[in-house]
């Protein structure tokens, strides 16, 4: 007892690691509160109101068709970037031009750290902005009913892009502390996102796929998050390359003498070849990749559970008496496939083969006019019609399959406008052939995309559907089919229904 | 000794901003006079540990300020206000203060009342919520001594403290001054000789780039009489006579 009194009471010395964060969060509060990034957001809400979101406005209500100007060429990017970019370049420059560099080094904290401490307020404004405006935009596209599922990965690419600007915007300030260093920056980041969107309108594959505004990829398959999830490969590629940009221009920071210790200066220059190597993966990542049917694949990245289809519960009705299938995403646009298809299953009721039902299936559209065509197929015991919208120009192929596309099709500010007419103009001179189909598919002449109506009846076994689809295959070949005949269509149907037979028959 | 300086250099280019200065210094206020461009402003940046020196060895707190880790250790314990304070406009009073405890490494349950402290200590009690931008240069330099003090320093740097305080500032600050060197060493750079003749236990007295005298007060007074040399008040003829004795020697070698 005697012995336990005696004995020194060992106090314990509080640990530094649980002050640490403390300090850290108190500094950072007060840089979020004094940051200069909440200044410039009424200027970036009202260019994305006017410059992202309102353009979307004028295409159809699916996520692929919205989020294809905004997401897809990343005009959420190039509203934020340049701006943030600036403000950054503000900040990072601060200590400098207001003659407080010596202060800050002067104290017991390494100067990089209230550097990053500077950055992260400033990166978190930006990102938290970002994340809300597009968080906003999908709250009001849910509320306007718009189908699919919201391109979520996309968010994430833009949120690093936001991080990315920021980072290097900074970086500019700090290396350059001039009250030039904003605007400067600013423009890098315009022509930065600029160029990106020039380079990506002429590259559909290879490395410039990693460009963010690079609309090459998941867009292209319009419907990507219907049918099938938005594949994450590019993605995860992009925010690797943003990340990777960031973590370089952060690193760079804290390379002159005055950031910090020799320890702390050969992590920074750790941190910056990081962050290069992960932007030169992700570069290699990306020139790897290969459009799919679902989207943009990279190998390497490709995970086989993204593949799997969205399970739905169709959205159903009628056309002359034919069980018609959709997409629920597809649901408000029932009525005017069934008003479509009805004249045409009503004359093809009673024919052999006849579709005993219509079935919607996933668009999938070959990038830059080349590869296999759209087809509409019919097959199955009891035959079924596998249709994509896209056929009926219906939201589907709105300006992401081959050219030429009738413009009002187009989304953006060209806006998908009464998808009928300008399907019936477009089928205008489409084939009706003279008799019934033989066992093969016709070319439709006139028709300048190279879409082409699938068959009916429906191929033999084991033929390729496609392939006498091909323009002046099956209308050149020699010892061939005759060439299809046109003939006027159902009166009051914009459907075409190719019947395939020698040019001049009746 | 809290600061032990031996033979320190300091060069820009061709220019020779300090060459060779030695000096010790205890606890207690130490004043550091000279004209324009004489190196004080240079020496105090080296002694802020924010400026390598040329050539020559700085102990600062019985550490040496070439590595690196106690470097860091001698910045925890120093309070630094330069010549030509800048600010952040955004920032209130409390929160610049805070700020800089922060980067202080304080321990942040110490700062809220530290800070309080400080900036009661310079008359800005009043105005701890008013922004930076708000304030007139006086306060903005109260702020600044506010911010250097906040850590209870062991070795305060402060280039030109009172520039631009009014009268009873200057007065209420010298107070200041005294009441700091108690307990650690403070160097105050300045032009005003009245200041170090108020607060200061030694003073050294430099001329470019070389300490060309390093006594007390009473011993640069003394320097000055019977010499003639300008000045309206014993300290400053002193310090008249001082210069002209040193820049004579330097004009005859």
């Amino acid at each position: 007892m005697a012995a336990a009194t005696a004995a020194p009471v060992r106090r314990r010395t509080p640990r530094a690691t649980s002050a640490i964060p403390r300090g850290v969060t108190r500094l950072l509060w007060i840089e979020l509160r004094r940051n200069a990034m909440p200044w410039i957001l009424p200027l970036i809400a009202a260019l994305f109101w006017f410059d992202s979101y309102r353009p979307s406005t004028g295409t159809a209500q699916l996520y692929g068709l919205r989020t294809f100007w905004n997401m897809g060429q990343g005009h959420t990017i190039i509203d934020f970037g340049p701006f943030v970019a600036g403000v950054a370049a503000w900040m990072g420059s601060r200590d400098g031009r207001r003659g407080l560099a010596d202060l800050v080094t002067a104290t017991g904290r390494p100067r990089w750290a209230a550097q990053l401490a500077t950055w992260a307020a400033t990166a978190i404004w930006a990102v938290a902005a970002y994340l809300v405006f597009v968080g906003v935009m999908f709250a009001w596209y849910a509320h306007q009913g718009v189908g699919g599922t919201p391109p979520w990965w996309w968010v994430a690419v833009g949120a690093t892009a936001v991080t990315a600007f920021s980072a290097a915007g900074f970086a500019i300030g700090a290396y350059w502390p001039s009250r030039f260093a904003a605007p400067v920056a600013a423009f890098g980041g315009f022509l930065a996102m600029a160029m990106s969107s020039q380079t990506g309108f002429s590259h559909a594959s290879g490395w410039a796929q990693i460009l963010p505004t690079n609309s090459n990829g998941n867009f292209d398959q319009i419907d990507s998050g219907i049918f099938y999830p938005w594949l994450p490969d590019l993605p995860i590629a992009r925010i690797m390359f943003l990340a990777g940009i960031a973590v370089a221009a952060l690193g760079l920071t804290g390379l002159p003498a005055r950031a910090g210790g020799p320890w702390l200066r050969r992590a920074a220059a750790v941190v910056t070849l990081a962050g290069v190597a992960s932007a030169g993966i992700a570069v290699g990542l990306a020139s790897s990749a290969r459009l799919s049917a679902h989207g943009m694949v990279i190998p390497a990245l490709h995970g086989a559970a993204n593949d799997a289809p969205v399970t739905y519960t169709p959205a159903c009705g009628h056309a002359a008496g034919v069980p018609v299938c959709l997409n629920p995403a597809y649901r408000r646009w029932l009525p005017d496939v069934n008003a479509a298809l009805a004249p045409v299953l009503a004359e093809a009721a009673g024919l052999p083969g006849a579709p005993g039902r219509a079935t919607q299936v996933a668009a999938a559209y070959p990038s830059g006019g080349s590869g296999p065509p759209q087809v509409i197929t019919l097959g199955g015991h009891p035959p079924v019609l596998r249709m994509s919208l896209g056929q009926l120009d219906m939201p589907g192929p709105c300006g992401f399959a081959a050219a030429p596309w009738p413009r009002n099709c187009l989304p953006g500010s060209y806006g998908w406008r009464s998808p009928m007419p300008s399907r019936a103009r477009a089928a205008a001179p489409a084939a009706r052939c003279s008799r019934p189909c033989r066992p093969r598919c016709c070319e439709v002449p006139g028709y300048r995309s190279p879409r082409s109506l699938g068959c009916w009846p429906p191929p033999r076994t084991g033929q390729d559907p496609r392939r006498d689809r091909r323009p002046g295959r099956s209308t050149q070949r020699p010892g061939g089919s005759p060439p299809c005949r046109p003939r006027p269509g159902a009166p009051g149907s914009p459907f075409i229904w190719p019947r395939c037979g020698p040019a001049g028959s009746p | 000794m809290n600061v032990d300086i031996t033979d320190l250099t300091r060069r820009f280019g061709r220019t020779q901003a300090v060459a060779g200065v030695s000096l010790q210094a205890g606890a207690g206020v130490f004043g550091l006079l000279g004209p324009n461009g004489a190196g004080k402003t240079s020496l105090l940046r080296m002694m802020a540990t924010v400026l390598p020196p040329t050539s020559g060895r700085l102990r600062l707190l019985d550490r040496d300020a070439g590595s690196y880790a106690p470097r860091r250790e001698i910045r925890r314990r120093l309070g630094y206000l330069p010549q030509n304070l800048g600010y952040y406009p955004g920032f209130t009073v409390a929160e610049f203060v805070e700020y800089f405890a922060l980067l202080k490494d304080m321990p942040p349950g110490r700062v809220p009342r530290a800070v309080a402290a400080a900036i009661e200590q310079v008359g800005l009690g009043d105005k701890a919520r008013a922004k930076l931008g708000t304030l007139s240069g006086g306060m903005l330099r109260r702020a600044g001594i506010a911010q250097a003090i906040v850590n209870g320093p062991e070795l305060l740097l402060l280039d030109e403290p009172t520039a631009g305080l009014d009268p009873e500032q200057r007065v209420a600050f010298r107070a200041l001054l005294r009441d700091l060197g108690q307990r650690a060493t403070v160097i105050v750079s300045t032009h005003l000789v009245e200041d170090v003749g108020a607060a200061c236990t030694e003073v050294a007295l430099m001329d470019a780039g070389k300490v060309v005298f390093h006594g007390t007060p009473d011993e640069l007074i003394a320097r000055g009489e019977g010499t003639g040399a300008a000045g309206d008040a014993p300290l400053e003829r002193g310090y008249s006579a001082v210069l002209a004795a040193a820049r004579s020697t330097t004009a005859v070698a």
